[in-house]
């Protein structure tokens, strides 16, 4: 009886399963009709990933506000969406792919700029090569760009570097002063400052070894790679075999490695140990000056007390650099002229500073004005992506690669490097060769 | 989505009426019988939660269980072709290449095997603990349960402090004073997976000690007084009395921890990420699903995981079976 | 041993009992502090967090000191607690939270309580499958059904806005655990009380109301509390459906969503984070500890039977 039971059960699953197969796919695509408020203003929607509560809600807002007080006599409106991207990865994307489906999706969005591959191939971003002048691209440190085309502007830019206890360093007496952003000191210099820490009786450098759950690892220590000469894709994205487990990019590995095993950095440091000043560097990204400004007065008292270096060199020089970026949704309902000026009062220098002034981020373009005293933190980060920023690897497989980073660095200190290069390879690989055949 | 979901309420019908018809024609051979006017009453008043069920929960893992034979992308909900049975051929030629899923597949059957039987036991003995009569015992019950309904976000922030691998971690710091080493716990494969079973079964056996003391509270006090006056000491008497009377409880115990077990998600993401030695296969699917955006193929691993957990959850019915 | 010794000597025992009883007290009360202390040292940590500046919480981070409030500081101990109320519209949320939960815990008695009835007393053709059905969505992960839900929710039945609150309320008010729940507490209650409201002449709906429902507080209260926890603690599916809060109006979000956000604001303090945290598990507990005595015997009664 049960297993009659059971398999009239199965059966009718089948079968159903079977049926929403064939009629699934049942969403609408965008219709491009153009949306009109009753006074007759063209409306240009555009979507947010932050909370609007938020200083960096606020600050889109304002410029929202002003793009409607300017563009009032030309008929064009803008309006708002904030969508926070509180839920982790999935609640802002799932927001976004929805609204696709629905055929509701904003006309411009904002986006992560590792997504653009993804997000390009799939079909959701417009290609705005030919709407925004070569003159005008050129204002920006990077573009979002995927086979070529041009199919995002950054909103803001990041950058990290090495924060460094200046009373330790004094104490120590070490003099690096030398190096800045325009003159970045040497993978050899580099370690001769954390010998000298060690030697001090500090743990020289956090380089963060343990924040490999998220996106913080791949994003502070893809860089050494580049410096030494490696890489981790092909240009096109789609190859990850002779590059992923190059030689110069399991240098640039063995760098950090080697850091470990002479004992300048560990995966033990605990994420505040910078803070209560028992670690002399602490890498990260820009965020962290207003803690060190606001949160450890007992420790950090003021800028007399810490300061910036870039990141070393070796072949090249290289910094992280990437943000969140604006795009044009394929679909866009909005008739392009408006949906256009929009997207370029957004990306505009005026905006970028605006933006910045309440992010405390670095503005996306050469062009915004920015009074930074020179050998201040947000000068040497500004400096630093002015002169060796570079992007994260553009992949319609960014995630799988930022995985398979993160397990490198995860077993860093107990594994041989061309054996963990070789495995993340495979992965990598394996998982393009999916992405390339899915058409 | 609508033409969809009626041409399955349609089936979903159409199937759930033919079972009622072999019900009823098989109704004299089972010396069933079936009232015309209860049998309505009973559908009118399943009315609401059937309804709700259908949308809500069946409907949702229909589709689900129909993406695992196609090629959704998450990025391209306008865009799902049937492909078979590719999906479950991408499963199988993963496994054979002893990565991340083959690891997924161990660990999750080490927490299983070390998180069932340790929370379990952890639970009945904290039940047995508490009770008995007193305001103290009372304090301690809601003392055990409190980790269920704490956040594990805060819980696993808070491991993760106790476990922390410099020597100032609080396990380290313990240890320490017995002179061994510091360890990495939580990136050591040796003692990952350990700790994390550990931290589970902390976390939720004051759930299962609930159902346990109201299975106790259903055994007679009388049977102990008569083991009592038999001579028997507290192993005889827990044994032959309070064994006996938890066995339906500690079937069902067995088989919600089980299930929940197979299911561990939540704590290597917080405590590890996505690392060969504590990769589960909830979190092989959710990275799979939603990280790197394969819903279908996701789907096709909830559906192996599901026919997997119902197969073993039916074994287990089976074993355990009051045989009256 | 034990019992072997009292019933040998049996005269012995009225003299030596208090002494021994009064020992063995002591120790059980020794052994449940620590026990409870292990069960408890999140929530000491979270209260002792909550009175921290943010240098003071570094300073003691993986020491024992993250277990003691910060006694140097002792007067601004409650700092963190008036920002967090003051600047983050807490209440808002939480009164939020308060009326999906009060909304989910009537509903979910009364759909699944019926269900439940009607699955352990009728007799009706298609039971057998029902029960399956039951056992079998117990058994199958839902990780991946939260994709095609939402798409129900917003495309199927186009709940956007305001409206997404019923897209909050419906889902959580079906649960096929608390029909198992419920439907093994009826099979426990014996026939005779329902033949007898029967022969007054009441139909089976008021059989269900009127005899069955007030003998089943226990298990009533304990759907209730785990129907508040469970709306309470919530956070992903609200934060996936309901809009965030437009310009003054008064937000849809509940606490623990609003809660994530608050964490992402920047410059926000562990100290504060975690008077949050504390703020919000407060009604958790005082209900737990309300209902505690129902609980126990909501869970029992017909014994569990799967």
């Amino acid at each position: 009886m049960k297993k009659l039971l059971a398999s009239i059960i199965a059966f009718m699953l089948v079968v159903m399963t079977m049926f929403s197969i064939v009629a699934c796919g049942g969403g609408g695509e965008g219709n491009g009709e153009k949306e009109v408020d009753k006074d007759g203003n063209t409306i240009v929607k555009i979507m947010f990933h932050v909370d609007k509560s938020s200083t960096e809600g606020q600050a889109y807002q304002k410029r929202i506000d002003a793009f409607n007080a300017a563009y009032k006599d030309k008929g064009i409106k803008a309006q708002a969406i904030f969508k926070a991207r509180s839920a982790g990865a999935s609640g802002y994307e799932t927001e976004l792919l929805n609204n696709q489906l629905e055929g509701t999706l904003a006309d411009i969005i904002t986006f992560d700029a590792p997504n653009t591959a993804a997000y390009a191939k799939s079909g959701l971003l417009y290609d705005i090569s030919s709407l925004i002048s070569a003159e005008e691209q050129n204002n920006f440190y990077s573009l979002n760009k995927y086979e070529g085309k041009l199919y995002g502007l950054p909103i803001q830019e990041s950058s990290a570097g090495f924060y460094y206890n200046k009373k330790i360093f004094r104490d120590a007496g070490i003099d690096v002063s030398a190096y800045t952003a325009d003159n970045p000191w040497t993978f050899e210099q580099f370690k001769d400052v954390c010998a000298k820490l060690k030697a001090h009786g500090v743990t020289a450098v956090d380089m963060r070894l343990d924040a490999t759950k998220d996106e913080t690892a791949p994003y502070l220590l893809y860089p050494f790679i580049y410096a030494a000469g490696g890489s981790f894709v092909s240009d096109d994205g789609y190859t990850a075999t002779g590059y992923y487990n190059s030689t110069a990019t399991a240098k640039g590995f063995q760098f950090i490695k080697d850091l470990i095993s002479e004992g300048y950095t560990s995966y033990a440091i605990g994420a505040t140990d910078f803070f209560t000043g028992r670690v002399g560097m602490y890498l990260s990204s820009g965020w962290t000056i207003p803690d060190l400004d606001n949160k450890y007065r007992e420790y950090f008292a003021s800028r007399d007390d810490w300061g910036l270096l870039p990141y070393p060199k070796d072949v090249v020089a290289a910094s992280a650099t990437g943000s969140w970026s604006y795009a044009i949704t394929n679909n866009h309902h909005s008739d392009k002229t408006a949906t256009v000026e929009l997207l370029k009062w957004m990306a505009s220098a005026e905006s970028s500073k605006a933006i910045t002034d309440a992010t405390g981020m670095i503005p996306a373009r050469r062009d915004a004005e920015t009074n930074y005293a020179v050998g201040s933190p947000e000068y040497t980060l500004l400096k630093q992506l002015e002169l060796s920023g570079k992007e994260r690897p553009a992949t319609v497989a960014y995630p799988t690669f930022s995985t398979t980073f993160n397990q490198i660095i995860s077993a860093l200190d107990n594994s041989d490097v061309a054996s963990l290069l070789n495995s993340a390879t495979n992965t990598l690989q394996t998982e393009m060769d999916r992405l390339k055949n899915l058409k | 989505m609508l033409k969809t979901s009626l041409i399955i309420l349609v089936l979903f019908v159409l199937a759930f009426g033919g079972f009622v018809a072999y019900d009823l024609a098989t109704a004299r051979k089972r010396r069933e019988v079936y009232r015309v006017k209860s049998t309505a009453t009973a559908y009118l008043m399943l009315l609401p939660a059937v309804a709700l069920a259908f949308l809500f929960i069946l409907l949702p893992i229909l589709y689900s269980l129909g993406y695992a034979f196609t090629d959704y992308y998450l990025l391209r909900p306008n865009d799902i072709n049937f492909i078979q049975l590719q999906n479950f051929k991408d499963f199988f030629a993963e496994l054979s290449t002893k990565g991340t899923l083959y690891n997924a597949i161990k660990n999750t059957l080490t927490f299983v095997v070390g998180v069932v039987p340790l929370q379990i036991g952890l639970a009945l003995l904290l039940a047995l603990f508490v009770n008995r009569q007193g305001i103290g015992s009372k304090i301690f019950k809601v003392c055990f349960f409190a980790p269920v309904v704490i956040s594990l976000s805060v819980t696993a922030f808070l491991w993760e402090q106790i476990l922390a691998p410099g020597p100032n971690g609080l396990l380290n710091s313990i240890i320490g004073m017995f002179g061994m080493a510091p360890h990495d716990w939580l990136r050591d494969p040796k003692t990952a997976m350990p700790c994390i079973i550990v931290l589970s079964a902390w976390q939720g056996c004051g759930y299962q000690m609930l159902i346990f003391l109201s299975g106790l509270s259903n055994i007679r006090k009388d049977l102990y007084e008569a083991a009592a006056l038999d001579g028997a000491n507290w192993w005889r008497k827990f044994w032959l009395v309070t064994w006996v009377g938890l066995r339906s409880t500690f079937v069902y115990i067995l088989i919600t921890v089980f299930i929940g077990a197979c299911r561990i998600l939540t704590q290597p993401m917080l405590m590890t990420g996505y690392m060969d030695h504590t990769v589960t296969l909830s979190y092989y699917m959710y990275n799979k699903g939603y990280t790197e955006r394969w819903v279908g193929y996701s789907s096709a691993v909830a559906l192996l995981m599901t026919i997997f957990i119902g197969g073993i959850t039916l074994i287990q019915r089976r074993i355990f079976r009051e045989d009256k | 041993m034990d019992g072997r010794l009292t019933k040998d000597l049996p005269n012995f025992r009225p003299n030596k009992a208090p002494v021994k009883k009064t020992v063995k007290e002591i120790i059980y009360h020794i052994v449940g502090i620590i026990l409870s202390l292990i069960f408890l040292f999140p929530i000491i940590y979270m209260l002792a967090t909550s009175t921290k500046s943010e240098s003071a919480y570094a300073m003691g981070v993986g020491t024992l000191n993250m277990f003691l409030p910060d006694f140097a500081n002792l007067g601004t101990a409650f700092e963190n607690y008036k920002s967090v109320l003051l600047n983050y519209d807490i209440w808002k949320y939480a009164l939020n939270s308060f009326i999906y939960a009060a909304i989910v815990i009537v509903l979910n008695i009364l759909i699944n309580g019926l269900a439940g009835y009607v699955m352990a007393k009728l007799r009706f053709p298609g039971k057998r499958l029902l029960s399956f059905l039951i056992i079998f969505l117990i058994v199958v992960p839902v990780e991946t059904s939260i994709i095609p839900l939402y798409s129900i929710v917003k495309i199927m039945l186009g709940l956007k806005q305001e409206m997404s609150v019923i897209g909050v309320i419906l889902p959580a008010a079906i649960s096929i655990f608390n029909i198992f729940l419920f439907m093994q507490f009826f099979q426990g209650i014996p026939k005779d009380y329902e033949e007898a409201a029967r022969i007054d002449g009441a139909n089976t709906m008021g059989v269900f109301l009127k005899v069955i429902m007030p003998l089943s507080k226990p298990i009533i209260a304990t759907v209730a509390v785990f129907c508040f926890i469970g709306v309470w603690n919530d956070y992903l599916w609200p934060s996936m459906i309901l809009p965030s809060a437009n310009d003054g109006s008064w937000p849809l979000l509940p606490i623990q969503t609003a809660l994530i956000s608050i964490k992402s604001i920047e410059g926000i303090t562990t100290g504060e984070i975690m008077a949050s945290l504390v703020i919000t598990s407060i009604p958790i507990f005082v209900i737990y500890v309300a209902a505690q005595k129902y609980i126990v015997k909501g869970f029992g009664t017909a014994g569990l039977k799967m």
